[in-house]
């Protein structure tokens, strides 16, 4: 049974899981019911250091930068593998491979064009941000953070990051004002 | 008069918030009011609160409050105009069966406007006459809808929040109600009987080769938007029994298009199939919308002529055509009209029997010197062919699918 966070709850990986290497990030949400603009939302990783920020702009993950630190984070992009049936996207993390200076992996959600459509995740129905083992495809834990996102058009969904040898996700369900640009300078980015 | 409140909560679209935030020391034996307005549209909006369970359907419907079904049998909700609104509800949500889990506060238009032409809309949350928070809106943030989901009361963790939804559907009250699952009662079809009635909104055209001549556009805007709309689904929006169990039997599916030659000569087609949906702001000036294959949008198609370039325009043959479904005319019912703004609205009822005809001329809008003839044709054929050479359009023809 997978555990459900709240906003802000945390679950240690390495132990719900032992010996997790690799693991799959679903993200997901319900298409509009509604007539109107289609949400069309994106999701992205952030590979920080200890200070928060990336080492460099290839620390980016997203739709046009999607295999970054060797492979140790991938964007699977629209799921079409079947793998983590339901998820809107993907990102495919091998923890043994993200390299001993970074210290986090952050995973956001924004909506494109938010702006000229209008929209915001208040209107975004049952999101949620999930980690899967992909050895077993079993879910380790979910969070479904509808309920934390209101009028941002940006969201950090969720994070995981080290603890000494074990990794740990964090359900952070944090607005962020602006889009993927200010989101990802916020990061240290280069946009 | 409500109190005007200076500190009142204004909450924009998307925003979700705990009823705590709005009523400070909220209990939930405490009543409330919803107040709603949408002000600058000439037709009805109907206001109503659909008590929703927690798989967010319709189940029950006797938690639908609306005009005729003015209060929830646990008479948590209760239809009741707040003092300077239009339209208002009073809450008390501890009355209310743990099984109804949300409440959702819907607008609808009774008639063939859109929310874009509102001027302003809002919903309030007041408290003892007091304005507690605002949700404002206006026709700048909606385009075709016809129904809104304007806000929601709902439970989350035991307790109770509001979300400012401000969306909704073009299908107007019926996609409304069957996005809340619920099923809408349609009439039988049957032949309708010849009305003889005075009608003092609409001029109906009963002969054939009747004629309309529009006065010649007066404005830079010459006729406007022109809307002419096919209906044949003879769902009426009841103010009784809104729901039953009736099935309807096989869908059938019309289709609305037209034939046009521009004033530089040139023809072509404005129809669904072969994905031919013009456009209105270039060239030709005519738009179809809203393509419905299973006759489920209530309003039926649209074609909409940019009367502003009406002076581009030689002519146009608006015809409808069975596409799938019905055997006869009579049995699809089917009724055009057409309007034009500031003038009355034309209707066209498709009456008469095609046999083996799958295809019916409706009307021909003429360019007649800059003034619009409309005439109503009302004759049957087998094909896009043949009713192109009745009319001498002169294209060529192929057949396809949509």
């Amino acid at each position: 049974m997978a555990i459900s966070l709240t906003k802000g709850g945390n679950v240690n990986l390495s132990k719900e899981a032992p010996g997790l290497n690799k693991l799959l990030v679903g993200l997901g949400w319900d298409a509009r019911a509604t007539d109107g603009a289609a949400f069309d939302l994106d999701a992205s990783a952030f590979l920080v250091k200890l200070d928060g920020k990336v080492r460099s702009d290839g620390d980016f993950c997203f739709f046009n930068n999607k295999v970054v630190a060797e492979g140790a984070v991938e964007h699977l992009g629209d799921n079409t593998t079947g793998i983590g049936e339901g998820d809107d996207e993907v990102i495919k993390v091998e923890l043994a491979k993200i390299p001993a200076d970074l210290d986090k992996v952050v995973f956001t959600v924004t909506i494109y064009d938010a702006e000229t459509r209008k929209q915001n995740f208040g209107q975004v129905s049952r999101a949620y941000i999930r980690i899967v083992n992909e050895e077993n495809g079993q879910e380790i834990t979910r969070y479904d953070l509808s309920e934390d996102a209101s009028i941002e058009t940006a969201m950090i969904f969720g994070e995981i990051y080290r603890i000494g040898s074990d990794w740990k996700f964090k359900a952070v369900g944090q607005g962020f004002a602006g889009g993927l640009g200010p989101l990802a300078a916020s990061f240290g980015v280069n946009v | 008069m409500p109190v005007l409140n200076a500190n009142s909560l204004l909450l924009s679209k998307g925003r979700r918030l705990p009823l705590t935030d709005i009523f400070a020391n909220y209990q939930v034996a405490a009543r409330f009011q919803i107040g709603l307005s949408i002000t600058g549209l000439s037709e009805t909006v109907d206001f109503a609160c659909f008590g929703l369970d927690a798989q967010q359907k319709l189940s029950d419907d006797r938690y639908m409050t609306f005009f005729n079904q003015p209060q929830t049998p646990c008479g948590a909700v209760s239809l009741a105009a707040t003092a300077g609104d239009p339209a208002g509800f009073c809450c008390q949500l501890d009355k209310l069966p743990t099984r109804i889990d949300r409440l959702v506060f819907t607008a609808a238009i009774d008639g063939n406007g859109t929310m874009r032409q509102m001027q302003a809309g809002y919903l309030r949350l007041l408290l003892a006459d007091t304005e507690m928070a605002r949700f404002s809106f206006n026709g700048g943030d909606f385009a075709d809808e016809k129904a809104l989901m304007v806000g929601e009361l709902y439970r989350k963790d035991g307790a109770w929040r509001f979300n400012a939804i401000g969306q909704g559907f073009n299908g107007g009250l019926a996609a409304l109600v069957r996005h809340f699952g619920a099923e809408v009662t349609e009439e039988q079809a049957k032949p309708k009987p010849v009305e003889n009635k005075v009608s003092l909104s609409k001029i109906t055209l009963e002969k054939r080769g009747d004629k309309i001549s529009l006065d010649k556009p007066k404005t830079a805007n010459g006729y406007g938007r022109i809307v002419c709309n096919l209906n044949w689904s003879t769902y009426t929006p009841q103010k009784k029994s809104f729901f039953g169990g009736q099935t309807a039997g096989q869908p059938i599916d019309l289709d609305l298009g037209c034939l046009y030659e521009l004033s530089d000569g040139t023809k072509h087609v404005v129809q669904a199939l072969g994905n031919c949906f013009g456009d209105y702001g270039n060239l030709p000036y005519i738009h179809l919308a809203g393509d419905d294959r299973s006759g489920e949008v209530a309003e039926g198609e649209f074609l909409y002529i940019n009367g502003s370039h009406f002076d581009r325009i030689r002519r146009i043959c608006i015809y409808a055509f069975i596409y799938e479904g019905a055997v006869s005319w009579t049995q699809a019912d089917a009724v055009v009209t057409v309007a034009v703004p500031g003038h009355p609205v034309i209707e066209v009822r498709l009456d008469s029997q095609g046999k083996n005809s799958n295809m019916c001329a409706i009307a021909m809008l003429e360019n007649s010197q800059g003034a619009l003839k409309l005439t109503k044709l009302n004759e049957y054929f087998s094909g896009h062919e043949k009713l192109d050479n009745h009319y001498q359009w002169g294209m060529k023809w192929r057949s396809g699918r949509k």
